[in-house]
């Protein structure tokens, strides 16, 4: 599949919007590495996806109706067997019937579980004025309460890249502070090269978050994708 | 053809350079916006022809008028038009029969309360027959080097190497008033207006090349195409700095918010970073942007990061210190030699550290050595100069011997000044700008100003090497 296919499919069913095994399909296709994951019609399909890529594992409803999974209890991490599976899948349903009765289902996400790393989120948006740009910041309350993010138009180039991910107040963090291991920042600006290339050549994504992204000492991957397409 | 070709070609430097202008809605009452724009054209001395046009009059201000301007019997290069906007289209239609290559369309009632349809007609006509022109909705345009003063505007604008470049009318034509009471010089001065044809980028174009402007300070509200601003600023900053006054900084746009990136992006922040990119410095008033754009009239650029302060006071030595730390500039380290060469020129009890302190005792001669020391040694690459008032100096004179100094050794750094003290400072600092020595009365604004010239430098830099790797 192509990007434009991807696009083109989600726009036909009438979403603005990209499930998130889409979204991160995107990025596999622009290179950028995302968790591994896939989606399950039926339980036995996802004890067999979670067998493939190995527990423990994260399950995250998909639907057209469900933006934003975790506020309807749409979302399990650190599922270790087959049998937390079948719960976690039933108890995933209920939830989502419950808080959102009319919403259609078409499956759940399983998705690799990741280890903990440094939680940083990339960005797109498209400004009337001067068109995409990408944004950079560390995850959680740094972009929550501080807002400490940097921008730039695109395209932007490695040394770009790079001197955004310099501007943000966190940058100590990400350096490695006290001991800690330093982050991957190459490849962290590849990633951000590689999205200021996927909002270019895009027209219709209007606005997109990789958050959070995980910052390993080697490498980065992407652990929840939302493309908002243009109306 | 490249834009910048096409902009000279394409008739906009007859805003600036025009052999003739017709003003077109010329007035016999004083006061009236028709009448002081012409004057304004006479008093300053324009010294091309200029041609009244009114149906109405005979004779305005001792120039001959004519009903049209199609009966003007020479050729006509800028047309000032003030006449209710419903008239317009006709006078510009003849305006383009005529030959005008440029205008300058004052009248209001545009796009401004609404009537698009209007400001679209005029763009056709003047599409049509290749006119370019500033407005509708301004106050006019000014041009130091062909003594044109085009403006209802005040009439003794001091010229200079500055391009003022206005959005707002009312603010422009204040801040014009303001540049001759600061004794600021201006190369030229454009109201934009609605911005119908001509906007900040294709004067950035024409500006790059104009060998009379070395800065352009913008005040802008908003712009049409940011994009295509970004372009022509990146290259016009590269040969000479653009200095902006974005106002609406508190302005959030109303954005549909369905991202978290989305949530973080204020309209405002794009602006910003889209300066920061192509090199433009945002200043945040209007004080900051003509204390950068002096600097940068007269400072040649720095060749390196070492900067020194000299002062005779402790007090403003510290202030200073503490403003170059905010801004980013990078206080020398002295190394012995040097600090060995600064204690000749104090007393036992001055500090050779930087900030250099000569104390309070220090005159004329502690002030022409210190300066020797810091001018001539090539380690140094630009000095902040300091002076607190004291009763052994006086700071005219003081302004004097310093102007000497810098002269001797041929304007080869960066030098700021900054005078604290009363009205015989005041004198002294005028000396020194005469003296091409940007002066100040506070040391955070004398700091400000160099570490603008800085940031301009730092980001010409970066922005050739990338330009080399492509």
């Amino acid at each position: 599949m192509t990007p434009r296919e991807l696009i083109e499919k989600a726009l036909k069913e009438g979403r603005t919007w990209l499930y998130e095994d889409e979204a991160k399909l995107l990025c596999s296709l622009y290179g950028i590495p995302v968790a591994k994951s896939k989606v399950a019609k039926s339980k036995e399909e996802a004890i067999k996806i979670a067998k493939e890529i190995g527990f423990p594992i994260v399950m995250k409803i998909v639907s057209p109706d469900v933006l934003h999974k975790s506020d309807v209890g749409g979302v399990k991490v650190n599922v270790k067997n087959e049998d937390e599976l079948l719960k976690a899948y039933d108890e995933i349903m209920s939830n989502v019937k419950t808080r959102k009765p009319n919403a259609r289902i078409v499956g759940i996400l399983i998705q690799e579980m990741v280890p903990q790393a440094t939680e940083v989120i990339i960005g797109g948006i498209r400004d009337p004025q001067f068109g995409p740009a990408v944004m950079f910041g560390l995850g959680g309350i740094f972009v929550e309460i501080f807002r400490d993010v940097s921008f730039r138009i695109v395209p932007v180039s490695v040394e770009d890249a790079l001197e955004m991910i310099s501007e943000i107040k966190g940058y100590e963090i990400l350096k490695g502070y006290r001991g800690t291991t330093p982050a991957d920042l190459d490849a962290l600006a590849d990633a951000i090269v590689k999205t200021s290339k996927m909002l270019l050549e895009n027209e219709e994504i209007d606005q997109l978050d990789l958050n959070p992204v995980f910052v390993f000492e080697k490498g980065i991957k992407v652990i929840d994708a939302r493309v908002i397409l243009k109306k | 053809m490249s834009q910048e070709e096409y902009n000279i070609k394409s008739n906009i430097n007859y805003l600036f350079f025009p052999k003739s202008v017709a003003v077109i809605g010329a007035s016999r009452s004083p006061g009236k916006i028709g009448h002081e724009i012409l004057r304004n054209i006479i008093e300053y001395g324009y010294e091309g022809k200029v041609y009244p046009v009114n149906p109405k009059a005979d004779e305005i201000l001792g120039l001959k008028c004519y009903k049209s301007v199609l009966e003007i019997p020479d050729p006509v290069d800028l047309a000032v038009i003030s006449i209710p906007a419903k008239y317009v289209p006709a006078a510009l239609e003849e305006c383009g029969k005529k030959g005008v290559k440029a205008a300058a369309i004052i009248s209001s009632g545009f796009k401004e309360i609404g009537n698009v349809e209007l400001e679209n007609k005029i763009v056709e006509i003047a599409r049509k027959y290749g006119i370019r022109f500033i407005g509708p909705n301004i106050f006019g345009v000014f041009s130091a080097p062909s003594k044109l003063n085009a403006t209802f505007g005040p009439t003794k604008v001091l010229p200079g190497k500055i391009a003022f470049i206005t959005q707002s009318g009312a603010l422009g034509i204040a801040l014009m008033g303001w540049t001759i009471f600061a004794g600021i010089g201006l190369s030229a001065v454009v109201s934009l207006g609605n911005k119908a044809d001509v906007d900040e980028a294709d004067l950035l174009e024409y500006f790059v090349y104009d060998e009379h402007t070395k800065v352009v300070l913008i005040y802008m509200e908003g712009l049409n195409n940011g994009r295509r601003f970004m372009e022509a600023a990146t290259k016009c900053s590269l040969k000479k700095p653009v200095i902006v006054i974005k106002a609406g900084r508190s302005e959030r746009g109303a954005r549909a918010v369905a991202s978290h990136t989305g949530s973080l992006a204020g309209s405002d922040v794009f602006y910003d970073v889209a300066f920061k990119q192509c090199g433009v410095l945002r200043a945040l008033n209007v004080e900051e942007a003509f204390d950068w754009a002096r600097a940068f009239t007269e400072l040649p650029e720095p060749k390196g990061d070492n900067v020194v302060i000299i002062t005779n006071g402790g007090g403003i030595g510290v202030m200073a210190t503490d403003a170059c730390s905010d801004y980013g500039l990078n206080l020398m380290e002295l190394p012995e030699d040097l600090m060995n060469e600064f204690r000749k020129c104090m007393p036992p009890f001055g500090s050779p550290k930087n900030p250099v302190d000569l104390t309070g005792q220090a005159a004329y001669d502690e002030y022409t050595k210190a300066l020797e020391v810091a001018l001539s040694d090539d380690r140094i690459h630009s000095i902040i100069l300091l002076f607190c008032q004291t009763a052994v100096v006086d700071p005219p004179k003081l302004s004097e011997v310093i102007a000497d100094v810098v002269k001797k050794y041929g304007r080869c750094k960066p030098i700021v000044a900054c005078y604290i003290g009363g009205e015989e400072c005041q004198k002294g600092m005028k000396i020194l700008e005469q003296n091409g020595i940007p002066s100040y009365p506070t040391p955070e604004r004398a700091v400000s100003a160099l570490a603008a010239v800085y940031r301009w430098v730092k980001w010409k830099k970066k922005m050739l090497k990338k330009l080399e790797v492509k």
